[in-house]
């Protein structure tokens, strides 16, 4: 059961770093749909570094490094060029899932490394995540940082005329986002499951998406619904806990996008609909340019 | 930037003919290819014989070509399943899962009438195969009408939605042909029953019939944008939701019907890969390494600007692309993928490319010298 619960909170930690990666974005009015891509590069490329040069420590870095790049593509197509964030989100999920199969694959197999050491029976990624939680929430409630960012989501050309330089701002959230969402998918790739497979995310950066919507942008809404979809994704992949023989495992291996979806119907009620309305950033997904 | 007397300044694009869009087309997939080159060149592969070798096989060699055909029939209709709905500025990035719906509706219309056994009594193919292509349709609208539901109805994602989709029907896909699954082959090797023979999809030329089902879908989509009350609420509800609803457009109709005519289409592709195309003839091991190809259609759909016949042509050199990569993948000896990176390369090079659709680079005469003539005049 103590093994059942670590790992449940393992897949909780990754899914909640990827979320806050997106989040600090969505903050700041730019919607990545490619969470998925990003996470697939950092994982790949940790996992190919931490294998070919035997270093965790490398692999996690380059993870966070290729994370920020994208961070920084994502941020080019959408704050620069002004184009549709959707698009640009979308062409780096088929980038990162495209080229990483072609990177990846000379590395199937598992990754053959210790494994990382833990504290307290936990993986140490798991303070780090509800550090990270903690920091983001602080730094957007409480720091003057924290105001310009919500007011570039807000209201960009109010937080221009006010002095704030809306770019940089945006820049600043969307590669620190992607950061954290390359740094998801290494935690993924060199301590969840530390093998390499065709695709093997299967939609972890997409239900984080779904999660970040349903946080309402809060940090710690953020942290709990990752807390229930990492236990309710550990569950699918064993059902034998719970109810051993009910259903086949393929079946239970939908149940986590089923509940994704059930939670989407839920958020479309109208009392969560009005909340809703109130926390999201009012320039999300708009391009903003000066003339 | 200033060159000379002259200056290079961006502006804005007031119109866009179909000639701009489709060279600026042009020109993405060009670069795209260019930078693809960069692949071959870290493989230690000079790119223009990979290049050579791909269009070779992919069009001028007797294996290759019908592959290139029934891969074009497959991404023309993926393309078909995602412009619909974005001509109404929605995302269908469903065709994965709306094609395993197909195809499993195609099946099941084989399990139904007892034709997975082995010793079964024959029935006319006339009737089996009409109703394996409906039943797709069927099959891939039904999971479509999910996100066209959410969306109209409650104003959910449909990105998020139609992904979950995906991973919803492709695992109910392993839980149909693996593990003594109902469509489980009786040789118990994870894949579905076999299409009995003489139900395979007739080859006209070595060609599936489906590309006249293909080709004839897209006449009808433009026909349908062009001339109908119901593309013209498409294009319309696309453009602005929001003045489109206070016309009279139902906010729920629209993306519903988008969805379910999208759906319909990956359905058929479905069916056109998984009982139509020489050599696979049943739902494979790796269904998933088919299913994903089919977001080559999100790439059509963007190059083509939802123009269903600019799709076309694009669909082909796609098809061609991707089947001569997975060939010189294998004579040139790189890893596996190479297919799926060309994929990604693609993409994001058409999303780069998305700028010069807005905006035009013009040469100005610098603001002083035209000053100094006005001067002299």
């Amino acid at each position: 059961m103590w093994e059942f619960f670590s790992r449940s909170l393992d897949a909780s930690t990754i899914f909640l770093v990827a979320a806050l990666g997106e989040l600090l974005g969505q903050r700041s009015g730019i919607i990545n749909v490619g969470i998925e891509g990003v996470m697939l590069f950092g994982a790949t490329l940790g996992f190919v570094t931490a294998q070919s040069t035997g270093s965790y420590v490398l692999g996690f870095l380059v993870g966070i490094a290729i994370g920020g790049l994208l961070g920084l593509l994502h941020g080019f197509f959408s704050i620069t060029l002004g184009g549709d964030q959707v698009v640009s989100g979308m062409g780096i999920w088929i980038l990162g899932f495209g080229l990483t199969t072609y990177i990846g694959s000379p590395f199937t197999g598992p990754l053959g490394l210790d494994r990382i050491p833990t504290i307290l029976g936990l993986s140490p990624f798991f303070y780090v995540g509800i550090a990270l939680a903690v920091i983001i929430w602080f730094v957007l409630a409480k720091t003057g940082l924290g105001l310009r960012i919500r007011s570039v989501g807000e209201n960009p050309t109010v937080a221009e005329v006010s002095g704030i330089n809306v770019a940089k701002t945006r820049y600043l959230c969307v590669i620190t986002g992607g950061m954290l969402m390359g740094f998801a998918g290494a935690i993924y790739s060199l301590d969840y499951n530390p093998v390499w497979s065709y695709n093997f995310l299967m939609g972890w950066g997409f239900i984080a998406l779904a999660l970040v919507f349903f946080s309402m942008w809060n940090p710690i809404i953020l942290l709990a619904g990752s807390l229930l979809f990492g236990t309710m994704w550990q569950l699918s992949l064993n059902p034998q806990l719970v109810l051993p023989g009910v259903l086949s495992r393929y079946i239970w291996r939908m149940i986590p996008f089923i509940i994704t979806l059930g939670v989407l119907l839920l958020m479309s009620t109208k009392w969560f609909r009005s909340r809703w309305g109130a926390a999201k950033p009012e320039a999300l997904g708009r391009p903003y340019l000066k003339d | 930037m200033k060159i000379g007397s002259r200056r290079l300044r961006l502006q804005k694009r007031s119109v866009l003919t179909s000639w701009q869009a489709a060279s600026i087309s042009m020109l993405a997939i060009i670069v795209a290819l260019i930078l693809f080159g960069f692949v071959f060149i870290l493989a230690g592969i000079n790119p223009l014989t990979a290049y050579k070798e791909i269009f070779s096989y992919a069009f001028a060699n007797p294996f290759g070509l019908p592959l290139t055909i029934s891969r074009f029939i497959f991404l023309l209709l993926c393309t078909y399943a995602f412009i619909i709905p974005y001509r109404a500025g929605l995302w269908n990035i469903g065709m994965t899962g709306q094609l395993y719906a197909g195809t499993l509706a195609a099946y099941a219309v084989l399990f139904i009438l007892g034709l997975n056994e082995f010793d079964s009594t024959p029935i006319s193919s006339l009737i089996v195969i009409p109703l394996m292509m409906a039943a797709a349709a069927l099959g891939g609208a039904g999971l479509g009408s999910i996100a066209g539901f959410l969306k109209g109805k409650y104003n959910i994602n449909e990105i998020v939605v139609t992904m979950m989709l995906n991973f919803m029907t492709f695992w109910f896909v392993s839980f149909m042909i693996k593990d003594g699954g109902p469509f489980m082959n009786p040789g118990g090797r994870g894949e579905s029953f076999d299409l009995p023979t003489y139900l395979r999809a007739p080859l006209i030329a070595d060609i599936p019939f489906t590309i006249f089902v293909a080709l004839g879908v897209g006449l009808l989509i433009a026909f349908m944008f062009a001339k109908t009350k119901i593309g013209f609420e498409i294009r319309a509800y696309g453009q602005n939701p929001a003045a489109a609803e206070y016309a009279g457009i139902s906010k729920l109709l629209i993306p519903l019907s988008v969805f379910i005519m999208g759906g319909a289409l990956a359905g058929l592709a479905g069916y056109h890969y998984f009982a139509a195309v020489p050599g696979v003839y049943k739902i494979a091991r790796n269904y998933g390494l088919f299913g994903d190809l089919a977001f080559y259609g999100i790439i059509c759909g963007l190059i083509a600007q939802g123009n269903p016949l600019a799709a076309i042509p694009i669909a082909l050199l796609f098809g061609g692309l991707s089947i001569g990569g997975r060939f010189v993948q294998g004579k040139l000896g790189m890893s596996f993928g190479v297919d799926f990176a060309l994929l990604g390369v693609l993409m994001i090079t058409l999303v780069a490319f998305q700028f010069f659709y807005r905006y035009t680079i013009v040469w100005k005469r610098t603001s002083k010298e035209s000053i100094d003539v006005g001067v002299l005049q």
